[in-house]
């Protein structure tokens, strides 16, 4: 088993006289991590405390095994952060805030310049990057800041809202470069959102916060995986048997509004049900899998009004 | 292959040595201060006084011009007075280049929400300090600290070393009372940015803060019948300082001990780096 890369031991945060994580234990191993919760859930207040920028009034959190609380400093070297919120200098033009960032990072600035040209070339902004970000529009910001994130070739990789307020072209861009780095693999992914479709269609794992303590972990390629076996069918040419038919394979089966649905026990794959089809010359006219959707997990997450506490 | 056609990967060069990276700040400092021609034309301004000054050592100690002025010791004296009066005059160009340049500095990032960006890289906020700082205080430092210094070599050279022996206080002088308003003007400059956020109104803040305490200053003392109101007078203050390191005979302010406008003067500082302390801040607790 890899070692996490972000741990957190009965993590708690106060900020003024409110405690706003209260204890939080986790371990995460997985490339891309979603982060959910609703407002106010502290998952804005857990990624200041990974930087440093807050202290944990108890317990631990460590990223790639250092200390947040003594190793700040090397954690921020190891880490490349988007923040949410605008975050740039308005008359400076793109390559020099990426190549800034990237020198505050310890690049030397020849070697600077270089990656935040190849930064502003893979995230799309190549043909801008001479140009003032003040200029940029909201989703040009956003590709600016990914940039300066990932300039230095961080090891971990923080993302709040990337696709907070870009257009649905935009946001189709952002998503497919985050899978991109994904399957580059040389960095883990934390994305905090509240677009539980974007937290879907890009990572492994997903951990939702409510009211500052975590209140369920899932492993979605796992849940991908258990619930693949679900499957939906629509026919044409039944004659009402092929339900039983599959029943008799040793799948359980239920016909709703012409819809047949089954899960497949250990054994039988699909073309099994193909042949059964072809037997009985019946169409298959749309067969697919269901599962559990991420929106579900929330959900059901969000009505839990016991917050379980533990380790996950 | 040609930068566009590269895909993203990781970083495994060599780095900077971390106590060099506020020199990155300082850097992008300058350039962007003298983006400004009519600025960067106003500060070689500032050097002006400083040429003249030399010019006048030079003939002042030039035996063709004291014959024919028909003098024999030089048509002035170059004393503490001399150069506190040099100083004092340098002194108001420092004041006004710091409300120009301090709030282009600090109030910019601090309006786009641009410190995220510099503390989420292994860089410090006193890192950032001295970064922006240094800025200030070079520059500063290179209308104050630089021609008195050179006036001192200067005469020490036209002089001898005899002159340069017995006048060494004046190097000494030049040297801390021009540290101690470097300093202060810093600091005064990245609060006064730090706490507006809008660079004209920082500016003018910055100057007002002169005139305020000044005000603030006679209000304390024809109301109490005192004189401690001069205690928050950076004019009085810095004054006082210099008065006694140039070893001035005439009494100014005396009303004020020396020891006092160097406390006082560590304790405003004090306060302008709690008031940094307070401001820059990547988060704040919303209360």
């Amino acid at each position: 088993m890899t070692a996490p890369h972000i741990e957190l031991e009965d993590l708690r945060v106060t900020l003024g006289k409110r405690e706003i994580l209260r204890g939080l234990n986790l371990q995460l191993r997985g490339l891309t991590v979603g982060l959910l919760g609703p407002n106010g859930a502290g998952k804005s207040t857990l990624i200041s405390t990974l930087l440093g920028f807050w202290t944990p009034s108890a317990g631990t959190a460590r990223v790639m095994g250092l200390d947040v609380r003594t190793q700040a400093r090397e954690i921020r070297a190891l880490i490349g952060y988007m923040p949410e919120n605008d975050c740039f200098i308005a008359n400076m033009s793109a390559i020099s805030f990426v190549r800034l960032g990237a020198e505050l990072s310890g690049l030397p600035p020849d070697q600077a310049l270089e990656r935040a040209h190849e930064a502003l070339f893979y995230v799309g902004l190549g043909e801008a990057r001479y140009r003032k970000l003040g200029a940029f529009s909201l989703g040009m910001k956003q590709m600016a800041k990914l940039a300066t994130a990932i300039v230095h070739g961080p090891k971990v990789l923080i993302l709040d809202e990337p696709t907070n307020g870009l257009d649905p072209q935009a946001r189709t861009r952002m998503i497919k470069l985050i899978q991109e780095m994904r399957a580059l693999g040389t960095m883990h992914i934390v994305i905090c959102s509240h677009l539980l479709r974007d937290i879907e269609e890009t990572c492994e794992e997903a951990v939702i916060l409510k009211a500052g303590q975590i209140v369920h972990y899932s492993n979605l390629e796992e849940e991908r995986a258990s619930n693949r076996r679900f499957v939906e069918m629509e026919t044409e040419g039944d004659d009402g048997t092929f339900a039983d038919a599959i029943g008799k394979l040793g799948c359980v089966c239920s016909v709703t509004a012409g819809k047949i649905r089954t899960v497949l026990p250990e054994g039988i794959e699909i073309r099994d049900i193909y042949r059964l089809a072809a037997d009985r010359d019946i169409q298959l006219r749309r067969l697919n899998y269901k599962r559990d959707s991420l929106e579900d997990i929330f959900l059901k997450a969000m009505d839990a009004k016991e917050v379980p506490v533990g380790r996950l | 292959m040609a930068v566009y056609k590269r895909t993203y990967k990781g970083y495994a060069g060599p780095l900077t040595h971390p106590a060099t990276r506020f020199l990155v700040l300082q850097r992008y400092a300058f350039r962007s201060v003298f983006k400004s021609r009519m600025l960067l034309m106003a500060y070689m301004a500032c050097f002006i006084p400083c040429i003249l000054v030399i010019c006048v050592l030079y003939l002042n100690q030039n035996a063709t011009v004291l014959a024919l002025i028909q003098q024999k010791a030089g048509f002035i004296k170059v004393n503490g007075q001399f150069f506190i009066n040099f100083l004092g005059f340098q002194s108001v160009l420092a004041g006004v280049l710091t409300a120009f340049i301090a709030p282009t500095l600090i109030a910019p990032d601090l309006t786009n929400g641009a410190l995220g960006m510099y503390m989420s890289r292994p860089f410090s906020r006193a890192e950032y300090l001295l970064g922006k700082g240094a800025v200030i205080a070079f520059l500063t430092g290179a209308i104050t600290m630089l021609p008195t210094g050179l006036m001192f070599l200067v005469q020490s050279m036209l002089m001898g070393w005899n002159w340069m022996l017995s006048n060494f206080y004046l190097a000494n002088g030049s040297f801390f009372s021009c540290a101690i308003l470097i300093l202060v003007l810093t600091l005064l400059g990245l609060a006064m940015s730090a706490l507006v956020r809008w660079r004209i109104v920082a500016g003018a803040l910055i100057l007002a803060v002169f005139a305020i305490g000044k005000g603030f200053a006679a209000m304390i003392d024809s109301i109490m019948r005192t004189h401690n109101g001069d205690y928050i007078d950076l004019q009085i203050l810095l004054t006082k300082v210099s008065t006694d390191l140039f070893q001035v005979p005439a009494p100014i302010y005396d009303e004020i001990p020396v020891v006092g406008a160097w406390i006082a003067l560590l304790a405003i500082c004090g306060f302008l780096l709690w008031i940094l302390n307070r401001k820059l801040r990547v988060c704040e607790v919303a209360r």
